[in-house]
């Protein structure tokens, strides 16, 4: 795989693995610390919007855009997934093992990610954001 | 099973060669070696047998207590030395017992396992053990003084507040924990760099073991969780000494930030706790299976995926706080979601144990003993992670039978497992495996009688931390029996104790690989020389000890670079492949960091007592010895290991 490939190539190669690796726990990450924070400080404040925009659409983008980061990421997992076959015999000098290990610890984070995301948006689907 | 020599596999290079390893490496047994010596092996040794100590004053602890809830209104024990004891129990069973213990076997197996001479920073290593060792003692000697800390284990405010908790106790929680908190950082960040820098060549990160996989994992945990309780032990002990306000809600602070704060690092706690834990049974369980584990890849995900989504789980500790719902499903669906990483471990060593032919020995059955207790703690966690459950259940007996099962299942059955396991490498002799059948079945026993009654009385409605209660409540009878376990459980860990030293006193010598396992500890001496390995090894597949191309790699012929007598040396390697990339030169022993570990102490005292002078000069001791710790040594670059 890797042999031949220019600096600038294995640099791009590299970032889209660990994009593909990280990306979606990344995106959940921001999920999960917008979307809380944004339902807490507005209701602990007594508000139902943010600043003119109302809650609840606050909250979905909190959803929606890092979901569409994890499908990306997760996209990425699986491409990577695909096309690094993992090495068999004496792989001492090649990375390819590792590297399909890394994109299959990435696609099931990935999924796992997209999952929580998901699960949270049900939650803001069916419940008031204030209701104590 | 199959057991090998390093003879046997054609371990060795010439006998010049290894006479000017030993020169180098092996540290004369004298008094001042003995403090200063830096030895990954040795340390090793004394985080394992410190934890021990401070498990067994925690354990005496956890007797009176069960002793004083034998029976309704019994007078073993006051309220005010319950609340000291519970307290000390958890915290230090927490703190002092489990992750020093799995950072003992770390500290003995991780450069081990990945073929290298040492850890990466060896006098760091030694002044995280003083460090610690440090702490414990500071903590523990609270306890003869009558002022030990006694606001539970998590110390919620307002609870532990100056007006409400006036005196010693909490200070000396805040600050042993600040003070034991600097050897935990330096230990991650030690592990870290190790396994990372120092794999033996060809260890790519598709060929590291699943323990150092898990005791990496532990280690990024520690150091994005502990700042935090860092932060917040810092500001309780500013508002318990210096009149701030973090806490006070009636002066502009905030009550919950204490419990926000806390758990944010309690939850990966937890995990920080036992995933080294489940790190030993991955490598003890498929050694007893004959064959390697099942889901390598799995296995290796689920601990990345534990370590990462542990820390969006937090609230799920405060699903009585009045927070908003909505708030609650965000944590709600981490919490659940996190059972299925979680639940992959225990099928894949479910399916090692389908597809490989089991051999019933001492470790295997404390192996067994985890699997069984970890997935009722389990299940009775999932219980929790429904809302209007863990209301109801909250501060009960339930919730202490639930983190019994989990910790004592989760840390102690596998920390067991591994002793039994590590012993004859660890010591060089074997045990008597009829103590050890003995032993586990008393323990086995004794704490599932111990911890099962008390979900029955939890769902009575029994609270937690009372010191005493009313009889014909429905709760005597399983409070006896909870206390007749305890008593078991004690002879059966007095039988472990009694066996290791039965072991080290009369045990027959251990041949280097008396099970048969598959990484590199097994390829060296028992006990491992001071160098540990004569050739560094050059890793080709996985299950390095059962592959004849890595065993070959370690005989005669064996690079000179890999060999690297000519100094106190070792080997670095690219963080990802595991490429050789340069030798580097390793420190000797030294006194610097038990210096600084003491000034430390010093400086924790002189904060407790309010010395502030002292506090202050001990302070610029630690400093001044960082510094000529730290200054660069007059050296030739190559003996610096700038070439190679
Ligand atoms: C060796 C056998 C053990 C026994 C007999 C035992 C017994 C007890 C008892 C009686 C309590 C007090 C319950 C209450 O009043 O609410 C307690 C609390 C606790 N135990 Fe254990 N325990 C044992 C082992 C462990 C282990 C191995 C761990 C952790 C690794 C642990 C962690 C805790 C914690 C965190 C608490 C809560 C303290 C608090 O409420 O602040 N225990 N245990």
């Amino acid at each position: 795989m890797s042999e031949r490939l220019s600096p600038r190539a294995a640099l791009v190669g590299g970032l889209l693995l660990w994009f593909a690796v990280l990306g979606g726990v990344s995106a959940w990450a921001v999920h999960a610390l917008a979307a809380w924070s944004i339902d807490e400080l507005a209701c602990e404040a007594g508000h139902d919007n943010l600043a003119g925009f109302p809650l609840t659409g606050a909250i979905a983008l909190a959803v929606l855009l890092p979901a569409a980061g994890a499908a990306a990421a997760l996209a990425a997992s699986v491409l990577a997934w695909r096309r690094v076959r993992p090495n068999h015999g004496d792989g001492d000098e090649r990375s390819t093992g590792r590297a399909h290990l890394l994109a299959f610890v990435g696609l099931w984070l990935n999924t796992l990610a997209l999952a929580m995301i998901a699960l949270g948006g049900v939650a803001a689907l069916v419940l008031p954001p204030c209701q104590r | 099973m199959s057991s090998s020599t390093a003879a046997e596999r054609g371990t060795g290079p010439d006998p010049a060669a290894m006479a000017a390893l030993d020169s180098h490496w092996a540290a004369a047994p004298t008094l001042r070696n003995w403090f200063a010596t830096v030895d990954h092996k040795r340390i090793g040794r004394r985080y394992l047998v410190t934890a021990a100590l401070f498990f067994g004053f925690a354990g005496a602890s956890a007797l009176a207590m069960r002793t004083q809830l034998a029976g309704p209104e019994a007078g073993v024990l006051s309220a005010r030395e319950y609340n000291q004891l519970f307290t000390m129990h958890g915290t230090a069973m927490i703190f002092l017992f489990s992750t020093p213990m799995l950072f003992g076997f770390g500290n003995f197996l991780v450069p081990l396992m990945i073929g290298t001479r040492d850890m990466a920073f060896p006098r760091l290593n030694a002044f995280g053990y003083w460090v610690f060792l440090f702490a414990g003692l500071f903590m523990w000697a609270s306890v003869p003084a009558g002022a030990a800390p006694n606001g539970g284990w998590f110390a919620y405010v307002p609870l532990t507040d100056e007006r409400h908790t006036p005196g010693l106790h909490l200070d000396v929680y805040t600050l042993g924990l600040l003070f034991l908190g600097i050897s935990t950082t330096a230990g991650a960040i030690n592990f870290i760099v190790t396994a990372l820098k120092l794999r033996a060549p060809g260890m790519s990160l598709n060929r590291v073991p699943i323990f150092v996989w898990a005791i990496v994992a532990t280690a990024f945990m520690v150091l994005f969780a502990l700042p935090v309780l860092n932060l917040d032990n810092a500001l309780l002990f500013l508002d318990r000494r210096f009149d701030t306000r973090f806490f006070e809600p009636e002066r502009g602070g905030n009550v919950l930030l204490w419990q926000h704060l806390f758990w944010i690092f309690g939850h990966p706690d937890v995990y920080i706790i036992v995933m080294p834990a489940l790190g030993i049974v991955s490598a003890v369980l498929p050694v007893f299976c004959r064959r390697g584990i099942v889901g390598y890849p799995l296995v290796v995900f689920s601990i990345v995926a534990i370590a990462i989504i542990s820390f969006g789980v937090w609230v799920h500790h405060m699903f009585a706080t009045g927070l908003p719902q909505l708030s609650y499903g965000f944590f709600s669906a981490a919490s659940t979601v996190i059972t299925i990483p979680s639940g992959l471990q225990i099928f894949a060593w479910l399916a090692t144990m389908l597809f490989g032919r089991i051999v019933l020995s001492v470790p295997f059955l404390f192996v067994v003993g985890f699997l069984v207790t970890f997935v009722i703690g389990g299940f009775t966690g999932v219980m929790f992670a429904l809302t209007a459950f863990d209301q109801q259940t909250t501060d009960t007996y339930f919730v202490v039978a639930h983190f019994h099962y989990v910790l004592f299942g989760g840390a102690v059955f596998p920390i067991l497992a591994g002793i039994y396991y590590w012993l004859p490498k660890i010591t060089g002799r074997m045990f008597d495996a009829r103590l050890g059948r003995w032993a586990f079945w008393l323990v086995f026993l004794g704490m599932n009688l111990t911890f099962f009654p008390m979900h029955v009385s939890g769902l009575l409605g029994m609270p937690r931390r009372v010191y005493t209660y009313s009889g014909g409540l429905g709760w005597d009878a399983l409070n006896v029996l909870a206390t007749v376990g305890a008593y078991v459980l004690a002879v059966g860990l007095l039988l472990v104790a009694i066996g290791v030293v039965h072991a080290l006193r009369r045990g027959d010598p251990a041949p280097d690989d008396p099970w048969g396992g598959d990484s590199l500890e097994w390829a060296t001496s028992s006990p491992p020389k001071p160098y540990n390995f004569a050739v560094i090894p050059r890793v080709r597949s996985l299950h390095p000890v059962w592959d004849p191309a890595t065993a070959e790699s370690t005989g005669p012929g064996a690079d000179e670079d890999r060999i690297l007598a000519e100094g106190r040396r070792t080997l670095f390697t690219s963080e990802f492949d595991g490429r050789p990339e340069r030798a580097v030169e390793m420190p000797e022993e030294t006194l610097k960091p038990l210096v600084a570990a003491v000034g430390l102490l010093v400086l924790f005292l002189g904060l407790l007592f309010a010395w502030y002078w002292i506090a202050a000069g001990s302070g610029a001791l630690v400093a001044g010895t960082l510094a000529t710790w730290l200054w660069p040594p007059h050296r030739a670059p190559e003996e610096a290991g700038m070439t190679t």
